[in-house]
C-alpha cells in the first residue's frame, strides 16, 4: 500500500515534533519556593568539582559553601577564623596541630569527618592516587610535608619549610577543603569531579547541566544553620542578560561588569548596589625582551607619555581608584609611598629621540576584547600618538589572549594590557613576576635575580614586618624596570536585591553562600 | 533498483561525505586556533604536571595525522569521548542539552509557518495594494533586522515592561507549561527572520500558481476564490516553501546560537560556543558532528519528502526537480 505523506500532516508533525521535544527538555530540577531562596547569576556552568582540581570561582564558590576546612575566612573579610578545626596552633614554624570538632558528619551518609580525612584531603595535592591527575593546584600545597594523624580527631600537618601564605591561601581557601576519603575511595576520583560530598551548611542537591546548580541547607550542618533554605545558581554568560534578568526578579544577585552597568541598575526599586574596593591589578605591561622597549629609555618614555587618569576616566568611567603598585591598599606589602608617574609629553619625547626613536617608531597593544580594555587602548593610542608613537591595537578572544605569554607568541608580544586576580596573601600576586613564569605568565618577561631571591625568602618567613619590607621592595624594583604602568586595582560592582546581605571576600569573585543573609 | 532508491542511496552516500568532510575541516581549523588548550582550560595556577598530564588525556601530544586518525575511529565507534574537565561523556552532554535546541527550532520554525503563510497569501491575493505593499515591507524589515536586536527588544518589551514573559528561556521546575511560557520570546526572536522569507516565498509562488490554467479553469467553473487559493493553489505552492522550512530547520538547529545565548538558555549552540571559548576542542568537535549531522539529515529527509508530497514527482525518479 502507497502512503503519501499530505503538506498538513507534515506541518502537523513538525510542529508535534517541537511539542514533543518539550517534556525530554526538562531534566530533574528542584523546586524553589518563593521567597525561600536566592537565585545568583554565575557566569558559566560547573565543570569539576574535585577542589584539586577545581576550574575557577565558580567550582570555589560551591565549595566553600558546601564543604568545610580546618579554618575559613570571616564573612566578607581575609580573616582566619576556625570552621571544622576545634583548635589550630602553630606549634612552630613548621608545624601546625589541629583538632577537629567531633561529630561532623559527610552529606549522603558518608560517616563522621576524622583525621583520615583531613590527611587523604590535603597529602592528594602532592601525591595524587594511582590513575588520577596530577592536582592543578598542586602549588598551594607545595609546602606540606606531610600530615601526621595523632588520634581520631586530631593531626599535625608538617610542612617542608616554613610557609606563612599556607593559611590564606591554601588553609582557609578552597585547597584546604576537607573530602570525604571513604566517598572518593567508593565512587572514584571522576564521579568527584561533578559530585560534592562535603559536610557545609549547604548540600549540592540537584545539578541540571546549563540550567541551573541547587544548593539546599544541610539539615544535618553542625554549627549555624544558613539562612536561606536554598541558593540556586543560574548560569548566564551574557552579563546583560544578567542584568535584564536581575530587572525582572529572576536573579537576586549578580555581579556587574561595568560601572555603566551599575548606573543603569541603580535607578531600579529595590536594587542595591554593592561598590567594593578590589584588590585585583590591571596594568599596561612591557616586553623588555623585544626591541626597541628591550631599551629603558623607550620603556620609561611610555610611561611618561601616557596620562593614566584620564585612561580610566574614559575606561571604567572614572569609577574605579589608581593603582600605584602591584599591592592593593589595605594587603601586607602595600606600597604607600609608591610614586605617582604624571603625564610628561616633552620628557617623553626627550626620552625617544635619546633612544635614537625621535622620529616616531611602530608598536602593538594586545588587548582581550572587553570594552573597558579596548577603550583604554584607545585611548592610550592617542596619548602615545602625540609622542611619535603609532600603536596598532590587537584585539583577542579569550581563548587566545591568555595563550599569549607562550612560545614564539610571548617572544614576540610588545605592550599588553593584563588583568589578574588577587589572593589574600601577597605571595600569590607576585609568584608571576618571577624569572621561572617567563613563557607562562611573565609576559613582560622580565627578569630580575634580585626580585626571585626576595620572593622566595618572604614566601618562607613568618615575621610579617619582615615580610612586608621584602614585599616593597620587590614593587620598587619593579618600578625600576618601567615595565608595568598600573592601571587599577578596579571595583567589585555587584546588583543585589535590597532585601538580601550577601557575602563577598575583598577579591570579589570569591562568594560565601553561607553567609548570605537577608538584610 | 528503482530510479528513487538509487536516488536515495546516492543521496546517502553524499550525506557521509558531507560529514566526513565537515569533520576533517573542522578538525583542521581547531589546529590553526591560536591557544594552548590545556592552560586555557586549567588557568593560571596550573601545575606543568596537570597541564602535561591534560595534554596526554586531549591527546594533544600526538602527531597530527594520529590526532585525526584518533577522532574518525572514536566517530566511527559512535564514541565522542569523555570531557576531559568534567569527565562526563561527550554524548551525553550533546544529548542534555539537544531537546532544548529542537524545541527551539520547531517552535521558531512554526511561528514562523503560522505568521508569514498568511501572510504571504495575503500578500499574494491582493498584489499591488497598498496591503501587499505594507506586507512587503514588515517581510523586508523582519529579514533585515539582526535577529539579536530583535531578542533585546523583545526582552526590554515583554519582560521588562510589560513583565508578560520571563527574561530567562530555561524554565527551573521542569514544568511544561512554564517551559512553554519561557519558549515564546526565544522561539520569536528567530522566527522572525523567517517569517519575512516564508512570506515573500509564498508571495511569490501563489502568484505564479495563480496564473496557471487549472486556476483560470476553476475560476470558470464558479468555485469561491477562498476555496481556490487556500484549498487548490496553496498546495502546489507550498513546495519551494517547504525546502525552505528544512534548510531553516538544518540552520536553526546549530545557528540558534544568539537566542541561547542572549536568553541563558542551554542549547547545542552555546554549548559549542563555550567550549570554543574554553579551546575544550573534543566537545567542539562533538558538538558540530551533531550539528553537521542533523542538518544533513534534515535537508535529506526534506529533499526525499518531495517525492511524498507531490506524487508526480515520484514517477519522475524522486529527483526533487520543480514541477512541470
Amino acid at each position: 500500500m502507497k502512503t503519501l505523506i499530505s503538506r498538513r500532516r507534515l506541518l502537523q508533525g513538525g510542529a508535534a515534533l517541537g511539542l514533543a521535544g518539550l517534556p525530554f527538555a526538562a531534566p530533574e530540577f528542584a523546586f524553589a519556593q518563593a521567597g525561600s531562596s536566592v537565585t545568583v547569576r554565575v557566569d558559566r556552568d560547573l565543570q569539576n568539582l574535585d577542589p584539586a582540581r577545581r576550574i575557577g570561582s565558580v567550582e570555589g564558590n560551591i565549595l566553600r559553601a558546601t564543604m568545610r576546612r580546618l579554618t575559613q575566612f570571616a564573612p566578607n573579610s581575609f580573616e582566619v577564623i576556625n570552621d571544622a578545626a576545634e583548635s589550630m596552633e602553630q606549634i612552630d614554624e613548621t608545624t601546625i596541630e589541629f583538632t577537629l570538632k567531633p561529630g561532623i558528619m559527610f552529606h549522603q551518609g558518608y560517616g563522621e569527618m576524622t583525621a583520615e580525612d583531613v590527611k587523604f584531603s590535603f597529602e592528594r595535592f602532592n601525591n595524587p592516587a594511582e590513575g588520577e591527575d596530577p592536582a592543578t593546584y598542586a602549588a598551594d600545597w607545595s609546602a606540606l610535608e606531610r600530615v601526621e594523624v595523632t588520634g581520631t580527631h586530631s593531626g599535625r600537618l608538617i610542612l617542608k619549610n616554613p610557609a606563612p601564605a599556607l593559611w590564606l591561601i591554601a588553609l582557609s581557601d578552597i585547597s584546604g577543603c576537607i573530602v570525604s576519603k571513604r566517598a572518593f575511595e567508593e565512587l572514584g576520583s571522576e564521579r568527584m569531579k561533578t559530585t560534592v560530598i562535603g559536610a557545609g551548611p549547604y548540600e549540592m542537591t540537584n545539578w541540571a547541566p546549563n540550567s541551573s546548580i541547587t544548593l539546599a541547607a544541610n539539615p544535618d550542618y553542625l554549627g549555624d544553620p544558613p539562612m536561606f533554605p536554598e541558593i540556586v545558581l543560574l548560569p548566564i554568560q551574557e552579563p546583560q542578560t544578567a542584568q535584564l534578568a536581575f530587572r525582572s526578579n529572576e536573579v537576586h544577585f549578580t555581579k556587574l561588569d561595568s560601572p555603566s552597568a551599575a548606573a543603569a541598575l541603580q535607578r531600579e526599586p529595590g536594587t542595591e548596589i554593592i561598590n567594593r574596593d578590589s584588590i585585583n591589578y590591571v596594568w599596561i605591561g612591557m616586553n623588555v625582551q623585544k626591541a626597541p622597549l628591550d631599551d629603558l629609555r623607550v620603556r620609561q618614555a611610555i610611561r611618561l607619555a601616557l596620562d593614566v587618569d584620564e585612561i580610566l576616566l574614559a575606561a571604567w568611567d572614572g569609577a574605579v581608584g589608581r593603582a600605584h603598585a602591584l599591592m592593593a591598599p589595605g594587603l601586607l606589602g602595600h606600597w604607600q609611598d609608591a610614586p605617582v608617574h604624571a603625564q610628561d609629553l616633552d620628557a617623553a619625547r626627550a626620552l625617544l629621540a635619546e633612544a635614537g626613536h625621535g622620529s616616531g617608531l611602530n608598536l602593538r597593544l594586545t588587548l582581550l576584547n572587553r570594552p573597558a580594555y579596548q577603550t583604554a587602548g584607545l585611548v592610550a593610542q592617542a596619548q602615545l600618538a602625540q609622542v611619535g608613537i603609532n600603536l596598532e591595537l590587537e584585539v583577542l578572544d579569550g581563548g587566545t589572549y591568555w595563550s599569549m605569554g607562550e612560545g614564539e607568541a610571548g617572544e614576540n608580544l610588545e605592550l599588553s594590557i593584563q588583568r589578574f586576580g588577587g589572593k589574600a596573601d601577597p605571595s600569590f600576586q607576585t609568584q608571576w613576576f618571577v624569572t621561572g613564569q617567563i613563557g607562562s605568565w611573565n609576559w613582560q618577561r622580565w627578569s630580575s635575580e634580585e626580585f626571585d631571591q626576595m620572593n622566595a625568602v618572604a614566601d618562607s618567613t613568618v615575621d610579617e614586618a619582615v615580610r612586608a619590607e621584602t614585599y616593597i621592595r620587590m614593587q620598587e624594583l619593579m618600578d625600576e624596570s618601567s615595565a608595568y604602568i598600573w592601571l587599577t586595582h578596579e571595583v567589585n560592582l555587584f546588583a543585589v536585591k535590597d532585601w538580601l546581605e550577601p557575602a563577598i571576600l575583598p577579591n570579589g569573585d570569591d562568594w560565601q553562600y553561607a553567609h548570605f543573609a537577608p538584610a | 533498483m528503482s530510479d528513487t532508491m538509487r536516488y536515495v542511496i546516492s543521496r546517502i552516500i553524499t550525506t557521509v561525505l558531507v560529514l566526513f568532510g565537515a569533520m576533517l575541516v573542522l578538525f583542521s581549523l581547531t589546529l590553526f586556533v591560536p591557544g594552548d588548550p590545556a592552560r586555557v582550560l586549567l588557568g593560571p595556577r596550573a601545575s606543568p604536571e596537570a597541564l602535561q598530564a591534560l595534554s596526554e588525556r586531549m591527546g594533544l601530544d600526538l602527531p597530527i595525522y594520529a590526532q585525526v586518525g584518533r577522532f574518525f575511529g572514536n566517530v566511527l565507534r559512535g564514541d565522542l569521548g569523555v570531557d576531559v574537565i568534567s569527565g562526563r561523556p561527550i554524548l551525553n552532554m550533546v544529548m542534555d542539552v539537544l531537546p532544548y535546541t529542537i524545541a527551539l527550532t520547531f517552535a521558531a520554525i512554526g511561528i514562523a509557518v503560522a505568521i508569514g503563510v498568511p501572510l504571504g497569501c495575503y500578500a499574494a491575493t491582493h498584489p499591488n495594494t497598498v496591503g501587499d505593499r505594507i506586507t512587503a515591507v514588515i517581510s523586508v524589515g523582519f529579514i533585515a533586522i539582526p535577529n539579536f536586536v530583535v531578542a533585546i527588544y523583545l526582552v526590554l518589551i515583554f519582560s521588562i515592561w510589560l513583565n508578560w514573559f520571563p527574561v530567562l528561556g530555561v524554565s527551573r521546575t521542569g514544568g511544561f507549561w512554564d517551559q512553554l511560557v519561557r519558549l515564546v520570546l526565544p522561539a520569536t526572536s528567530l522566527a522572525l527572520g523567517w517569517i519575512g522569507y516564508i512570506a515573500r516565498l509564498v508571495r511569490s509562488s501563489l502568484l505564479e500558481v495563480l496564473n496557471e490554467n487549472f486556476i483560470r479553469t476553476s475560476r470558470a467553473y464558479g468555485i469561491s476564490e477562498n476555496r481556490i487559493v487556500y484549498k487548490y493553489a496553496l498546495k502546489n505552492a507550498a513546495i519551494p516553501t517547504v525546502a525552505i522550512l528544512g534548510l531553516g530547520v538544518g540552520r536553526l538547529l546549530g545557528g540558534a546560537i544568539f537566542a541561547e545565548i542572549i536568553f541563558a538558555r542551554p542549547g547545542i549552540g552555546s554549548l559549542i560556543y563555550a567550549a570554543i571559548n574554553t579551546r575544550n576542542y573534543p566537545v567542539v568537535q562533538a558538538g558540530v558532528l551533531v550539528v553537521v549531522f542533523l542538518f544533513v539529515v534534515t535537508n535529506l529527509l526534506v529533499d526525499l519528502s518531495y517525492s511524498k508530497l507531490d506524487p508526480r514527482m515520484s514517477r519522475r525518479g524522486g529527483t526533487g526537480g520543480r514541477m512541470p
